[in-house]
C-alpha cells in the first residue's frame, strides 16, 4: 500500500484510517476511497433532489416558511 | 469470553453505509474485523458530516408540517435512506409520530438503513406493536444483521414484542450478529423456559450450535448454568449434536464454560456421553484447556468421566510440561478443585507425576494450606501420600517438615497411615522420623 493511497482515504474520512488496512492493496484502497466518495455524492445529490421535491408536495401557504427554514 | 467479530457481517454493515454490494468489498475480508468495524465508525461519521447542515435544516423544517404531511414527505421524496440519515435529527416524539403514519414495508427499509446508535431514543418510544410488524417484516427477509443492530436499543417490551413474532431460527440467526453484545443478557432473560427449551432444541435440529454457544459465551454465569441445564435436560441426540459440532467448529472454548456453569447433575449427564468420550474429542477439549487456560472447567469434569475416559485424559496429559501443570496447580487453588486434580494426578504417568509432586513441594505456603485443607476434609491423604513418596529423598524430607509445621500432628498421622497402606516405605519413615523426632 503506498502512502499516497493513504493520503486519499485519509482525506476522504478526515482522519487516519485504521492500521488494519494497511494490508489492502493500492488498487483496493483505492476501490474503498472511491466508494465512499460516490457514496457521498450520491447522497448529496439524493438529499438535494429530495428537498426540492419536498417543497412541491408541502401546501403552498407553508412553502415560504420551509423554504426560509431549508435555504436561510 | 469473547467471541471474535464475523468478518462477514462487519463487511455487509460497511457496504450498506457506502451503498455497494458486500461481494464489492470482498478484499476486506483480509482485515482484522475490528478494523473494519473502526472504519466504519469514521465512514458513518463521514456520511452524517457530509450533508449535516441540509439535514439539520430538514428536520427543523419538518417541525413545521404536520406529521401526516411529513409522514408523505419522507415517503415519496426522501425515501427510506435519507429518512434513515434524518431519523437521530428528529425530537423523538415527534419521530415516533411521523413513524405512525407510514407503512410497515417503508418503515422496513428505512430499518435496513438506520444506525441505531444514533436513533436510540426514538427506537426505544416507537410503541411494542410497531416494533413487532417492522420486527417481522425484517425476519422475512432474513435481515438479521439489521435486526442484531436493535437489540440493546428496543424497549423491554419492544423487545418481548419482536422476539414474539420471530421463530427460533431467525432469533437464533440476529442473537448471532448482535451489534452490543452486552445486550444478549437481556435478550435471554425475556425468553420463558419453554421457548429456550424450543431454542435449544432448534440449536441442534437446524445444526446452529455456532450461534447458540456464541450466545451462551456472552451471557451471565448464571444464564449460561440454567441454559446448559436446558441443554443437558434434552435427549443424548441433541447434546451429540453439540458435541459433534464442537469438535468440527473447534468451539470448546466456547462450552466448557457452559459444562462449568450448569448444575454438577447436568454435568455428570454431560460426561456420560459416549461422545464426549472419545479420545479425539478429549484431545480437543484437553487442547481447548490448554490454550484457553480452563483448566478449571476441565477439573470439574474429570471426576464424572469414567475411567477409561480419565486413562485417555491422563495418556494426554503425558506430554505436559511443567508450565502447564503450574497452571492447573494454580486452577485447582484458586478454584477449590483439589480433589479432581489429586485424583487425576494419581493416574498420570510417574514423570508426570513427579512434576506435579515438585510443584505441590515447593509451592507458597497459602497454596499449600489450601492442598492441606482440602486433603483432611476429603479424606485425599492416599492421593497425597502417592505424590508425596515419589519425590527424591531430600526434597520429600523438607517436604514433610512443611507438612509437619503446617498441618500438625493429627493429619501426619494419617497422612503416614495412608503411606504404610500403600507400601510407600520412604514416605512413611521420613514422616515417622519427623513424629518420632
Amino acid at each position: 500500500m503506498s502512502a499516497k493511497g493513504v493520503r486519499a482515504l485519509e482525506a476522504e474520512l478526515g482522519g487516519r484510517p485504521p492500521d488494519g488496512l494497511e494490508q489492502l492493496s493500492d488498487a483496493q484502497l483505492r476501490s474503498f476511497t472511491e466508494a465512499l466518495h460516490e457514496a457521498k455524492g450520491e447522497q448529496s445529490e439524493a438529499l438535494q433532489s429530495a428537498v426540492e421535491q419536498a417543497l412541491e408536495i408541502v401546501p403552498r401557504m407553508v412553502r415560504g416558511a420551509a423554504r426560509k427554514a431549508l435555504f436561510g | 469470553m469473547s467471541t471474535p467479530l464475523n468478518v462477514d457481517v462487519e463487511i455487509l454493515r460497511l457496504a450498506r453505509l457506502v451503498a455497494c454490494e458486500p461481494k464489492a468489498l470482498a478484499y476486506m475480508r483480509e482485515v482484522d474485523p475490528q478494523d473494519i468495524r473502526d472504519l466504519r465508525e469514521q465512514v458513518t461519521v463521514v456520511m452524517f458530516d457530509a450533508d449535516r447542515q441540509m439535514l439539520q435544516r430538514v428536520a427543523s423544517a419538518a417541525r413545521l408540517i404536520p406529521t401526516k404531511l411529513a409522514a408523505v414527505i419522507g415517503e415519496r421524496a426522501f425515501g427510506p435512506l435519507l429518512c434513515a440519515r434524518l431519523t437521530g435529527l428528529l425530537e423523538p416524539s415527534r419521530a415516533v409520530d411521523v413513524a405512525a403514519k407510514l407503512p410497515t414495508p417503508f418503515l422496513t427499509d428505512l430499518a435496513i438503513e438506520l444506525d441505531p446508535r444514533r436513533a436510540s431514543r426514538v427506537i426505544a418510544e416507537i410503541p411494542p406493536k410497531q416494533i413487532a410488524e417492522i420486527t417481522k417484516v425484517l425476519a422475512e427477509r432474513e435481515e438479521f444483521v439489521a435486526m442484531g443492530g436493535f437489540v440493546g436499543h428496543l424497549s423491554e417490551a419492544a423487545l418481548r414484542a419482536a422476539i414474539a413474532v420471530v421463530d427460533d431460527e431467525a432469533l437464533l440467526r440476529t442473537a448471532y450478529v448482535v451489534e452490543s453484545k452486552g445486550s444478549l443478557g437481556a435478550l435471554v432473560a425475556t425468553l420463558p423456559t419453554e421457548r429456550l427449551e424450543t431454542i435449544i432444541a432448534t440449536a441442534a435440529e437446524q445444526d446452529l450450535w455456532i450461534e447458540a454457544l456464541d450466545v451462551l459465551g456472552h451471557v451471565s454465569e448464571a444464564q449460561r448454568g440454567q441454559l446448559g441445564d436446558i441443554a443437558a435436560g434434552q435427549d443424548d441426540e441433541v447434546l451429540d449434536s453439540m458435541i459433534r459440532a464442537a469438535q468440527r467448529e473447534l468451539l470448546w472454548v466456547d462450552v466448557l464454560p457452559v459444562t462449568s456453569a450448569m448444575s454438577a447433575e447436568s454435568r455428570a449427564r454431560f460426561a456420560s456421553l459416549k461422545s464426549i468420550q472419545t479420545r479425539p474429542v478429549l484431545a480437543s477439549i484437553v487442547d481447548a484447556a490448554s490454550r484457553h487456560g480452563l483448566w478449571p472447567e476441565l477439573l470439574q469434569l474429570l471426576p464424572l468421566l469414567p475411567s477409561a475416559a480419565r486413562r485417555r485424559v491422563a495418556a494426554l496429559g503425558t506430554g505436559f510440561g511443567r508450565p502447564v501443570l503450574a497452571q492447573i496447580v494454580t486452577a485447582a487453588h484458586a478454584r477449590g478443585l483439589w480433589a479432581p486434580l489429586m485424583q487425576f494426578a494419581t493416574e498420570l504417568e510417574r514423570r508426570t507425576k513427579l512434576l506435579i509432586a515438585k510443584l505441590l513441594a515447593a509451592s507458597d505456603d497459602d497454596v499449600l494450606d489450601g492442598l492441606l485443607d482440602a486433603v483432611w476434609e476429603e479424606r485425599l491423604e492416599p492421593e497425597l501420600a502417592q505424590l508425596a513418596a515419589l519425590l527424591p529423598k531430600a526434597e520429600m524430607s523438607t517436604f514433610c517438615e512443611r507438612l509437619v509445621k503446617r498441618a500438625g500432628e493429627e493429619f501426619i498421622a494419617t497422612l503416614r497411615e495412608a503411606a504404610q497402606e500403600h507400601e510407600l516405605t520412604a514416605l512413611a519413615e521420613a514422616l515417622a522420623a519427623l513424629c518420632d523426632g
